[in-house]
């Protein structure tokens, strides 16, 4: 198979220059070989040197002259040799079938003589031309057709032209070039819109490339950067896509649409039939694809089995709810009955096993991270008992690929005590800081820091008179002089209450790990809501609640508040139906009196 | 200066968190019906903000949950004082890594908290705060 490279590359070169066969230039051309010379724009495969000489250069549907072309080379049985050569071109087909067919010189002729020519050389076979264009005296245009690629490869030289000349036709197994722009994007858009149905969600994409509103452009999505392209269009205008017909698309990878499963989560139906997908494994990235009908047939693989059923039987363990193969109905497989399930239960914003701990809980936060998000986090030992103990253990997220400056965790690292690592006993004991004068020394050396304390999520897990545990979940941006990376934080307070009526944290253990990009993507579209909104900021709409749950809700929030059912649900539905945080924030806004009367009439 | 005790103490904190956390996951990842023993009986499980209260919801609780997978990065204990618990020796210990869920192989990091005592011989779990690692501001 012709290879890109040597001396075809100059190919387009050559014919830029001007056309110097001329029926009369024999004083130019000094022929070896007496009586060999009967057509002057005749391509020799043994006298390089002229050939090169005379830019004259016989391209052939070979790699050049080098090693290559094995399998084309040969001469044309008019040149004497006296090796003995094969008497025919042997044509060999590429592993895609796409082919750049070049008539050198072509531009001397319309478009249509050209091509009428060539199509009545093969005739009975038609041929659609694609991308026809003139590249310098040449004509170029793409076939994808193996069948008619042959065929024109055979046309070489065997068609006299008006002018004379033999039309060269030169076969090349090469793929258009394709830049995927605003431009190519936009087409591709309204080609699928017309493809596409609404009443079943299905797209159909079958021989995308031959769209007719697409001639000009080469759009097949056999090329990644085509197909990626496709997907963003789909993803941006059919997130609900159910069914998808890819059917011959001349698919041979497909490696890279393993991106389907995480961008369709209704794609049920999908169509592969006709294309070159080589084995079974190549479609292992659809493998998290709910389908329940998939088509593969007219594909390599599936001739890769002898028996059907095993065919079947393989297909399915990748796609365990198919009930449907390549057009037929599947028996419905015997399967265990185990929980398919994978949903979790919601999660709730926080929990207090004790709604009376709920404002302690508040303004002792409140007072902490005032205090430690300021310049100085001295102020803090007022806040630790005379023993107290203190850990910090820091970790990377795993996966976690970026490799930037701001997600550097050196200055957490190098004091964490994470005991898989830290080993040693005495080790663990250093790291661990007793006393108050060593805790906040060791926070004080802490970046420093801003809370999001309405992000946080907090769990009271005990609340006695003796002793208070209470374990936050969130987010706080590091205040550096190159940024304010986020980090995410998970820490737990041991709290009691001490001489002075007060209280103190007895135990901090605090983690630390970069941000998760849900994280960010949460943190960049929330609304800034500032401790002292006079009312909560709006939220994203809330998740559906079962009618009931809501009731419930509604009727606690009432009965603590004694606000009406209007406020209330006013205030449930600005926190999301979450519903600690609407007392928490009626708290708030009853303290600073912010809650009119008529709240609480009926 | 602490104490020789205390400071016993703590590197106590530190194997016993390393053996709980080696038992408490094989349980929870192999053999979950078995989970809720680990329990005091009026223990409490917060996972991500849900409160269970008692041995046997806890059990239930735990049933529904998809199979899982959780693998431990990062691990650290303290002693509690012992006369805050009815002296009984207590440890707050912090798990964190990652745990995927069946058919589900998104490694979701998660953080979580123990309060375990010792009661006649056996450790216990007298709270257990379950977070993933997820955005909370609404």
């Amino acid at each position: 198979m012709p290879k890109r490279g040597g001396k075809i590359r100059n190919w387009n070169n050559e014919h830029f220059e001007h056309d110097d066969r001329t029926h009369t230039n024999n004083t130019r051309r000094v022929s070896f070989k007496p009586g060999t010379n009967k057509g002057k724009n005749r391509f020799r495969w043994n006298d390089a040197a002229q050939v090169l000489l005379d830019g004259d250069i016989d391209m052939g549907a070979s790699g050049g002259q080098g090693p290559n072309r094995k399998g084309f080379r040969g001469n044309r049985g008019r040149l004497s040799s006296p090796a003995p050569r094969p008497t025919k071109k042997k044509f060999i087909p590429g592993l895609l079938p796409w082919y750049q067919i070049i008539i050198p010189y072509g531009a001397k002729h319309d478009k249509e003589v050209v091509l009428r020519a060539l199509l009545g050389f093969i005739s009975p076979e038609v041929f659609i031309p694609h991308y026809y264009k003139i590249n310098g005296n040449a004509a170029v245009f793409y076939v994808d057709d193996v069948k008619i690629a042959e065929k024109l490869f055979y046309a070489d030289r065997k068609i006299v032209m008006s002018d004379g000349f033999k039309l060269v036709v030169i076969v090349r197994n090469s793929v258009p070039n394709v830049n995927v722009d605003a431009n190519m994007k936009e087409k591709m858009k309204l080609a699928m819109a017309k493809r596409y149905n609404p009443a079943t969600k299905a797209l159909d994409l079958t021989k995308f490339h031959a769209d007719s509103d697409l001639s000009d452009i080469f759009c097949a999505l056999f090329r990644p950067i085509v197909m990626m392209a496709a997907i963003d269009i789909i993803a941006e205008n059919i997130p609900d896509l159910e069914a998808l017909n890819l059917n011959d698309n001349k698919l041979h990878g497909i490696e890279h649409m393993k991106v389907l499963s995480t961008k369709f989560k209704n794609l049920k139906i999908l169509y592969l039939g006709d294309n070159r997908i080589p084995f079974l494994s190549s479609i292992d990235p659809l493998k998290s694809l709910p389908l329940v009908e998939l088509y593969l047939k007219g594909n390599p693989l599936v001739n890769r089995f002898n028996d059907h059923d095993i065919y079947v039987s393989d297909v399915r363990k990748k796609f365990p709810k198919l009930a449907r193969l390549d057009g037929v109905d599947l028996p419905p497989a015997i399967g265990f009955d185990v929980s398919e399930d994978v949903t979790l239960p919601p999660s709730q914003q926080s929990f207090l096993i004790d709604p009376a701990g709920q404002d302690l809980v508040r303004d002792f936060l409140t007072q902490y991270f005032a205090i430690y998000d300021s310049e100085s986090r001295q102020p803090l030992l007022e806040a630790y008992h005379e023993t107290a103990t203190m850990s910090m253990a820091a970790n990377y997220l795993t996966n976690d690929n970026r490799n930037i400056p701001t997600s550097r965790l050196n200055s957490y690292i190098s004091n964490s005590r994470n005991i898989i690592r830290i080993t040693e006993r005495e080790s663990r004991r250093r790291y661990l800081k007793t006393g108050r004068l060593q805790v906040v020394s060791f926070l004080s050396d802490l970046p420093k820091t801003k809370h999001d304390l309405m992000g946080f999520a907090v769990d009271l897990l005990v609340f006695t008179p003796a002793m208070i545990v209470l374990t936050m979940n969130g987010v706080y941006k590091e205040i550096t002089v190159n940024g304010t990376p986020s980090r995410s934080f998970h820490r737990t307070f041991v709290i009691v209450p001490n001489s002075a009526g007060g209280f103190s944290i007895t135990n901090d253990m605090l983690f630390v790990t970069n941000t998760t990009k849900e994280q960010d993507d949460a943190s960049s579209s929330a609304p800034v809501a500032a401790p002292t909104a006079p009312a909560p900021a709006p939220g994203p709409a809330p998740g559906p609640a079962p009618d009931d749950t809501r009731r419930a809700v509604l009727a606690s929030l009432r009965q603590q508040t004694g606000m009406n059912e209007h406020w209330s649900v006013n205030c449930l539905q600005e926190t999301g139906w979450d519903f600690q945080r609407a007392l928490f924030i009626f708290n708030q806004l009853q303290s600073e009196g912010k809650i009119p009367p008529e709240a609480f009439m009926n | 200066m602490a104490s020789e005790v205390t400071l016993k103490n703590v590197d106590n904190a530190c194997e016993t968190a390393e053996e709980f956390t080696r038992v408490f996951y094989k349980q929870v990842d192999n053999s979950r019906h078995l989970t809720s023993k680990l329990y005091l009986d009026t223990g409490l499980l917060v996972w991500n903000g849900n409160g269970i209260n008692g041995n046997d919801k806890i059990q239930k609780f735990l049933m529904d949950l998809p199979a899982s997978n959780h693998v431990l990065k990062t691990l650290d204990a303290q002693p509690i004082s012992e006369n805050l618990v009815s002296n009984r020796l207590t440890y707050l210990i912090q798990a964190c890594g990652d745990v995927t869920y069946q058919n589900d192989d998104v490694k979701k990091p998660f953080q979580q908290t123990f309060l375990i005592v010792a009661v006649e011989g056996k450790w216990k779990i007298a709270s257990d705060c379950f977070r993933l690692q997820v955005p909370h501001s609404n």
